[in-house]
């Protein structure tokens, strides 16, 4: 996980760059998110980021306190009920519309800070 | 021969004092003087001071924003760049005015007016700045200054003499809750071109001139921010404190412009020595006890000025001899004697000439002439000041005397003087 940075490995921008493969693509997706069933237990894609490392850390500082009150339910409520070994009641499962990537905005700007930091501290000088 | 020469040396040598024009370039005020220093400075003035904030703490928080991410580069690529051309980036709040320096060496003036400008015009205000850098540094720069008994007396005593307006505080405290999105909003206001005026020393009109013409030429020209007209006020407040030493303020206000008989009147009361190890000449300086200190505040502001004395000493036994010396020598300046009226005329014409000699006193001090509209130079106000004769002076004691004080004690307040105590 760490070689490909927070956000994990991703082949979705090339896969997408075949334009007659997408809506199969897309429709297959759907189906593969919710086989995974995090979204059966209540939680959002963005929930599963690893976040103990300090990119996502400071990343998930960002959100508004809403947001870090919501996530903070979702968690309650998933661990919950692997308590109970239960599925949520098909009612409360996250649907397609309400899993949105609500914490990868702020990771890419993390990372876009810390490679900014990376260049700065390692950059050559030269006179013009 | 030798005479001549060295008079002639003194002429070469001697700088200019002023700006020598005020362009208005695209709308914005720019106004620089070149006298071959080694560096240049430009300093954006804004009229963004806690005066015309619209929530307590937004100035402040503003000022601090400074320098972070705009459009054009982060927070981290400003210092960095900022280093690598060996500048120096400040921004200084006062109760009027925001001021964006940028120190740096001759050459380099491109990159710095972009950097300043970038700020005025296109900075973005993240939440995520707010919270991890602005907010530390505004609420250690009000804790700094509530722990100094002076400082936090004198920001109370504009509370209570001009109320709001000038008495607004001018350092944001942990009780305001400042959003990104106010401060945007207070930034969209303020930074207009009317409001803002491109000082530079060391850098000629022209390069000035042009550079911000490119840079600011995308700036809203709303109009000028207005607040209300400050009237005095007074009163009384006492604070418990237990850091530093016993401290009172009393003041007195006058509104309209800084008239030139106040300064006068704190140049001859001061009983700052002229010498080092020396008493000085002050009607109070020999009747104050060794541990305690008696310092003249003037305050001149756009439109009202406060005057008064900040006492400090070891007791509160102390304080109350030393202040009760204050009230008495300031009554009795009606009755002042031609030659210490000189002396005092004097005096203040060289704080005032000496106060435009650093950088930061010059941009600040003719900075506000130019943003005002009026000359920026300091001859009206040197002028004024030899114009005080003994009539206008002790008119104007008189008045100053006549309106309510504000008084403002910090430190032991059961033993600490009150007002009517110290005969006024």
């Amino acid at each position: 996980m760490t070689v490909f940075g927070p956000l994990g490995p991703s082949l979705a921008p090339w896969l997408r760059s075949f334009k007659g493969f997408r809506g199969l693509l897309k429709s297959h997706a759907d189906w593969y998110a919710n086989l995974a069933g995090y979204r059966q237990m209540g939680l959002k894609y963005d929930d599963l980021l690893i976040e103990e490392r300090p990119d996502v850390e400071r990343a998930i500082n960002r959100l508004t306190p809403r947001e870090t009150y919501d996530r903070s339910y979702r968690f309650k409520r998933a661990s919950h009920q692997s308590v109970l070994h239960k599925n949520l009641p098909k009612d409360q499962w996250i649907t397609k519309e309400e899993d949105i990537r609500y914490l990868r905005p702020h990771v890419e700007e993390v990372v876009k800070e810390d490679n900014e930091r990376k260049v700065w501290e390692s950059l050559a000088v030269s006179r013009k | 021969m030798l005479a001549a020469r060295s008079s002639a040396a003194r002429n070469a040598s001697r700088l200019l004092r002023n700006f020598a024009t005020v362009a208005d370039t695209a709308g914005v005020k720019v106004a620089a003087v070149d006298n071959g220093e080694p560096t240049s400075a430009v300093t954006f003035l804004v009229k963004a001071g806690s005066r015309y904030q619209n929530k307590p703490g937004v100035a402040h928080a503003l000022q601090n924003f400074a320098f972070k991410s705009t459009a054009k580069r982060s927070a981290l690529g400003t210092v960095r760049e900022a280093e690598l051309y060996g500048g120096v980036l400040s921004s200084s709040l006062s109760r009027e005015h925001l001021a964006l320096t940028a120190e740096f060496l001759r050459g380099d003036e491109s990159f710095f007016v972009d950097v300043l400008s970038s700020f005025v015009t296109d900075a973005k205000f993240t939440r995520h700045e707010l919270s991890e850098y602005v907010a530390p540094v505004c609420e250690a720069e009000s804790t700094t200054v509530s722990s100094d008994p002076a400082a936090r007396a004198i920001e109370v005593a504009h509370g209570l003499a001009f109320r709001n307006g000038l008495g607004s505080p001018l350092f944001s405290s942990g009780h305001n809750h400042i959003t990104a999105d106010l401060v945007q909003e207070y930034a969209s206001s303020v930074f207009s071109k009317g409001n803002i005026a491109v000082l530079g020393t060391g850098i000629s009109q022209e390069t000035l001139s042009k550079l911000v013409e490119k840079s600011l030429a995308k700036l809203a020209s709303t109009s000028e921010v207005s607040s209300t007209p400050s009237s005095y006020f007074g009163g009384e407040t006492r604070i418990d404190s237990h850091e530093g030493p016993q401290t009172v303020f009393i003041g007195f206000g006058a509104t309209g412009a800084p008239a030139a008989e106040l300064a006068v009147l704190a140049a001859h009361l001061s009983p700052q020595p002229s010498l080092k190890w020396s008493q000085g000449l002050s009607p109070i300086s020999a009747s104050i006890p060794p541990t305690a200190s008696v310092k003249t505040v003037l305050l001149p502001y756009s439109d009202a000025t406060l005057f008064g004395f900040v006492v400090q000493g070891e007791t509160a036994k102390d304080v109350k001899t030393a202040a009760s010396a204050a009230i008495a020598a300031l009554k009795e300046v009606g009755s002042i004697k031609p030659e210490d009226l000189k002396k005092a005329v004097a005096k203040a014409k060289f704080a005032a000439a000496s106060s435009i000699e650093g950088r930061i006193g010059f941009a600040s001090t003719l900075g506000a002439k130019v943003l005002a509209g009026s000359p920026s130079n300091l001859d009206g106000t040197l002028s004024a000041l030899d114009k005080v004769d003994s009539a206008a002076f002790s008119k104007a004691s008189s008045t100053l005397l006549k309106a309510k004080p504000t008084f403002v004690a910090v430190g032991d307040v059961q033993a600490l003087p009150y007002a009517d105590e110290l005969g006024l």
